[in-house]
Parts: structure tokens; C-alpha cells; sequence
């Protein structure tokens, strides 16, 4: 193979990495702090689709403008109903059955899809990439897409956030804290409730960034949660259950790895990384950063 | 808590057969009274909620939250299809064979989930479950592909529904029965002290991995076996059968009846069903928030389902009362003997 194909190869892998990243470290942030695997996950990310989609579309006039403006949001929105959905339901079954957890966030997906389709509708909807981020770039004899680079700079920007807020700030100490040993940081003077609200708003912001800039590239229906939450999960799972590096990692790993499937074996790329993740489970079953689980 | 759940167990122990017996003779006579369509709904309730009390021997009694059994479901059901039409197989046979391949596929899938536990195991049993859906989806020359299978698959008497209803909830029944006894056995005693306290139970020297595996395996053949009631009542085989969002469904199921409770899971498999077509019927767009609303409304105010509503009420105007006092009466009666 050429440089030029393994170049267009890598750049289109980023892409779709740069999309599960945004998504995969929401979720496990929101698991390693609260130890609930949110099946909703994926609804935040299709929802700041749909609502990217509307805007969008009821405001064609300078539609470049408008795009900047719900790219801030339509993450903000979700960010809103992520808090929401933690202090009306999740907030009642912390210290109770870890199965009452994802329980309620499988409802909360069936909830969600319910609104999306009762507000949008089954149909199709796409988003035009907006003006200003037409266009390609050329480098090693290909040409990149300019406004894949964006998503992947957005994705790389959003990451070097996260290691500042986690690393560097109070707020991130204490989440770091929450992951260890939520009992201790509450007993040393936390609200550990407002924290988890915290969390779960800044989880659901992550996933509504990747739905928000996701327009452009993916064609926007009711079926995206499911399908996005899936590939997450295991880009999580790789990664390990709770780490945000490890989010990383496996994101790369999975974008990679599908779209080699794509160009080896069309037919089967998303079978690819299942294998990839049985293998990696059955070899180290916590993940590849994973931490030994604690019970409960 | 602890008198309450002991209380129902106790119950069960009697009420079980009976309740199967009168409600698999209600349906018998209901399938002499009811409306044509329904006979179709009618076998959908029965098979899917032989799969619902199959999958609730995993995560139920288990304690073991598996997303993948779809697998055993979406196999159970592609064995039938593809060996009445591709292979000419006669019909029973293939009725033997289902639930065997289903075993030996969740023997191999178990024996390589249960390295993992908890959360790992959910999310690694949802990618075998999107493994196989991948499969059946793609793979054209044997599966058909998205496409996936229709047509005859069964032989012509069945396929006139009443006695299509007969069969499955004959099948139904009896399977039901053994799962029964497979929970009330010293097995399912041992698999429900591993939900309740895994290091204890390891420590009076019970393989705790092995006694996992059994149970994914019994499970395993008993969601192919449904399966194949499936193929019965559709008359079809797809590859969504597979996916992780048809293995999730029982779980509902359970949820909603009551995972504590044997029969749960397919009081949930009714209310789903009966729901789901009504819904489907008249406010079509409403299936899914209503499905949801109802689902956190449960996991908030009513997390041992709504048999645990019924079985909390201590007294007053049981459904159940009158059973539960005969029942009694005849345990009373037979000790004083």
C-alpha cells in the first residue's frame, strides 16, 4: 500500500476517533465517578444532532453563523437535560443495586428516542458543512477534508481540556477523588451530590459536542444513540471502565481498526471491533488502563 | 424485607405450577374464543415470555446482567429457519437440535464472558450479541443478509394459528416447568446464595465459575428454544433478533413483572406485548416515551417490579388471595397429618 492510501487511511480512522473520543470520555468519566453505566449515553449525542439539525435548517439564512452558534448549544441543551436526568432520577439510586442504575438509563433511552421521534420525526435529516469549513487541504499528494481536521482539532482541544480540568483544578482533584473513594471525599467536606450532578453535566456536554459537529458527516436519524453508544462502550471498555486516557486509546484504536476493516472486508468492518474488544477483554479483562474492580 | 422475600418464596414454592397450569388452560380456552390476530399475539406473549424467564435465571436468579442473550434467541431461531429451507431438515429434528447448538454456543460464550465480571460482563456480553447481529446481517450467502429469512419454515399445520398457539404454549409449559424446578433445585438455591454473597458462598467450597457457566449454558438452550417458538409464531428469521436492543428486552420484561419473582418476567412479557400492539395500533410515535416514562417510573418507586407491588400488599383484595389461602390451607393441612 501506498503512503498517500495509509495517510488517507489514518486521517479518515481519526475522524471517526475524534467522535467516539468526545463520547466515550463523557461516558466514563460518569462511570468511574458514579459507577453507573449510562445507557442513555448515546441519546445526549443525537439529540445535540437534532437540535444542530433544527437550527440549522429554521435559520438558512447565514447558515454559517448559525452553525457556530449551535455547535454552543446544542451542548449547552443536552448539558441542561443531563443535570435534569441526574437530579430527578439518578440521584435516587446512588448506595442501591448497581442494576437499578442501568436500568433507568435504559429507560431513560427509550424516554429520549420518544421525544426525538415525536419532535423529529423518522426521517433523515443532514446538515451542509457550513461555509467557512469547505474544502480540502492538500499534503502528501491527498486531499484532507477541511472540516474533518476541524472535528479532529476539536476532539484534540476538548482533550487537552479535560487533562487540565482533571489534573490542575480543585474540581478535577475531586473528581479524581470521587473515583478513588467517593466515601472518603465526602467525609473530608465535598458535596459529593453536586459533584456527580457535576459530572453527569459535563458527560452529557462531551457527547453533545460530537453529536453537535457530527452533522456534517453522518446523516442524522433517531437509530444514531444506539449505534453510537455501542461503539463507545467499547472504546471504554478497551480503554478500561473509568479512565479518560484510556478513552483515548481506545478511540484511536477502534477508528483505526474500523476503517481498516473497511477497506480489508467491507461487508464485516463492524465485526472487526468486536473481535477487538472480546480479544482485549478475554486478555486483560479490566481493560487496557483499567483498574482491578472494586465490588459494588 | 427479609420475612417478606421469605414470605414469597414460600408461596411460590406451590403457587408456581398452579398459576402455570391455570393460566396455560386459560389460554386454551381463549384460543377458542378470541379473535384471529390475537391467536398471533397470544403465541408472541407466550414464546417471548419463555425467553424473558430464561434470560431472568441469568440476571434474576443469577445476578449475572447479560446483554448477549439474544445470541441463544436469534440462534435458536436461524437453526429452524435455515434447516427447514436450506436443508430440507425435518422439523423436529430441528426442534431437538436448536436448543442443543444454543447450549454449546453459550457454553463457548460463557466460558470466555465469565473471565470478566459485573460491568465488563454486560458490556462483553453486548458485543457477542452485535458480533452475531454483524453476521447475520452480512453475511448473504448464508444468512440472506439484511434481507434475512422468510417464507414457509414449519410444517403446514402449525402454521394455521390456532394450533400454532397450542404447540408454543405446550413447548412453553413445559419448559417452563423445568426451569421451575432448575431454580427451586439445590442448583438454583446455589445460584441465588452467589447473587447474594459470592465470597461467602466460595467459601464454603462451591465452584463459583462453574456453577455461572451451568446456568449461562441452561440459559442458553432455553432462550434457543424460544427461538425457535419464534420461528413458530413469525414464521421468520432476522438478523435483529440478534442485536443487543432484542437482548435487552427480556430484561425489561423482568423488570417490569418483577425479577425476584419466578414468574415475573413473563407477567412483563404480557404487559410489553399487550401494550406494544395497542400502542402500535392507536398512538404509534408514543411506544417509545411511554415504554420509557414507564420503565424509570418503575426502577424509582417500584424496583422489585409489579409482582413486588402486589406481594408487598399484605393483606386486603389479593388477586392472588384466594390461591394463597388455599395453598396454605393445603400446607397446613398436610404438616398436621
Amino acid at each position: 500500500m501506498s503512503l498517500d492510501t495509509v495517510a488517507t487511511l489514518v486521517f479518515s480512522g481519526l475522524t471517526s476517533a475524534s467522535l467516539l473520543f468526545l463520547v466515550a470520555a463523557g461516558l466514563t468519566l460518569i462511570f468511574g465517578a458514579m459507577h453507573i453505566v449510562n445507557i442513555a449515553h448515546g441519546s445526549f449525542y443525537m439529540l445535540a444532532a437534532f437540535v444542530v439539525a433544527s437550527l440549522t435548517q429554521s435559520m438558512a439564512a447565514d447558515s454559517t453563523a448559525v452553525f457556530w452558534l449551535s455547535l454552543l448549544v446544542a451542548p449547552i441543551l443536552v448539558g441542561v437535560l443531563g443535570m435534569l436526568t441526574e437530579v430527578l432520577v439518578l440521584r435516587r439510586l446512588y448506595g442501591r443495586e448497581p442494576l437499578l442504575g442501568l436500568l433507568a438509563t435504559f429507560g431513560l433511552l427509550y424516554l429520549f428516542e420518544g421525544i426525538a421521534l415525536i419532535v423529529w420525526g423518522g426521517q433523515y435529516r443532514s446538515i451542509p458543512i457550513p461555509h467557512a469549513l469547505q474544502g480540502h487541504v492538500q499534503a502528501v499528494g491527498e486531499a484532507f477534508s477541511i472540516y474533518n481536521l476541524f472535528v479532529i482539532a476539536i476532539a484534540i482541544a476538548v482533550g487537552l481540556f479535560l487533562w487540565w480540568l482533571l489534573q490542575r483544578t480543585q474540581l478535577g482533584w475531586r473528581v479524581r477523588a470521587a473515583v478513588e473513594d467517593p466515601e472518603t471525599l465526602a467525609a473530608s467536606g465535598t458535596n459529593v451530590r453536586r459533584l456527580f450532578t457535576a459530572v453527569f453535566a459535563l458527560g452529557a456536554v462531551l457527547a453533545g459536542i460530537a453529536g453537535a459537529v457530527t452533522g456534517p458527516i453522518e446523516s442524522i436519524t433517531t437509530g444514531l444513540d444506539a449505534q453510537i453508544l455501542v461503539e463507545a462502550f467499547i472504546v471504554v471498555v478497551i480503554g478500561g471502565l473509568g479512565s479518560v486516557p484510556g478513552a483515548a486509546i481506545g478511540a484511536v484504536v477502534i477508528g483505526l481498526f474500523e476503517t481498516a476493516g473497511v477497506i480489508w472486508a467491507p461487508s464485516f468492518a463492524s465485526a472487526f471491533i468486536y473481535v477487538a474488544m472480546i480479544l482485549v477483554l478475554i486478555i486483560r479483562p479490566s481493560g487496557l488502563l483499567g483498574v482491578t474492580e472494586r465490588v459494588g | 424485607m427479609m420475612t417478606e422475600s421469605r414470605h414469597s418464596a414460600r408461596w411460590h414454592d406451590f403457587g408456581v405450577p398452579i398459576v402455570l397450569a391455570c393460566g396455560a388452560l386459560a389460554i386454551l380456552v381463549a384460543s377458542f374464543l378470541v379473535a384471529p390476530q390475537w391467536l398471533f399475539v397470544l403465541q408472541d406473549i407466550v414464546a417471548f415470555g419463555l425467553f424473558a424467564v430464561a434470560t431472568n435465571l441469568l440476571v434474576g436468579y443469577g445476578g449475572m446482567v447479560s446483554f448477549g442473550q439474544a445470541v441463544f434467541y436469534g440462534l435458536g431461531a436461524y437453526v429452524m429457519a435455515l434447516g427447514w429451507q436450506r436443508y430440507h431438515a425435518p422439523f423436529w429434528l430441528l426442534f431437538v437440535l436448536a436448543p442443543l447448538i444454543g447450549a454449546v454456543a453459550a457454553l463457548i460464550i460463557g466460558a470466555l464472558a465469565l473471565r470478566t465480571r459485573e460491568w465488563y460482563f454486560a458490556l462483553l456480553t453486548l458485543a457477542f450479541s452485535q458480533l452475531f447481529f454483524t453476521i447475520a446481517n452480512r453475511w448473504y450467502d448464508f444468512t440472506g443478509g439484511d434481507n434475512g429469512v422468510f417464507g414457509p419454515m414449519i410444517p403446514s399445520t402449525l402454521a394455521q394459528p390456532r394450533h400454532g398457539l397450542w404447540f408454543v404454549l405446550a413447548v412453553s409449559f413445559i419448559a417452563l416447568l423445568l426451569l421451575w424446578a432448575i431454580t427451586v433445585s439445590p442448583f438454583g438455591l446455589t445460584l441465588r446464595a452467589i447473587r447474594e454473597n459470592p465470597q461467602r458462598v466460595e467459601a464454603i467450597g462451591v465452584n463459583l465459575r462453574r456453577h455461572q457457566l451451568y446456568a449461562f449454558t441452561l440459559s442458553g438452550a432455553f432462550c434457543a428454544l424460544a427461538g425457535t417458538l419464534f420461528v413458530v409464531h413469525d414464521q421468520s428469521a432476522f438478523p435483529g433478533l440478534f442485536q443487543w436492543t432484542q437482548s435487552g428486552e427480556p430484561i425489561l420484561m423482568a423488570m417490569i413483572g418483577g425479577m425476584n419473582y419466578f414468574l415475573g418476567p413473563f407477567v412483563g412479557a404480557i404487559i410489553f406485548i399487550v401494550a406494544h400492539n395497542y400502542l402500535v395500533a392507536h398512538a404509534a410515535s408514543a411506544w417509545e416515551l411511554i415504554l420509557g416514562i414507564v420503565l424509570v417510573l418503575i426502577v424509582l418507586f417500584a424496583p422489585d417490579g409489579l409482582l413486588g407491588l402486589w406481594g408487598s400488599r399484605a393483606s386486603g383484595s389479593h388477586p392472588f388471595m384466594l390461591l394463597r389461602t388455599v395453598v396454605a390451607a393445603m400446607r397446613s393441612a398436610r404438616r398436621s397429618r
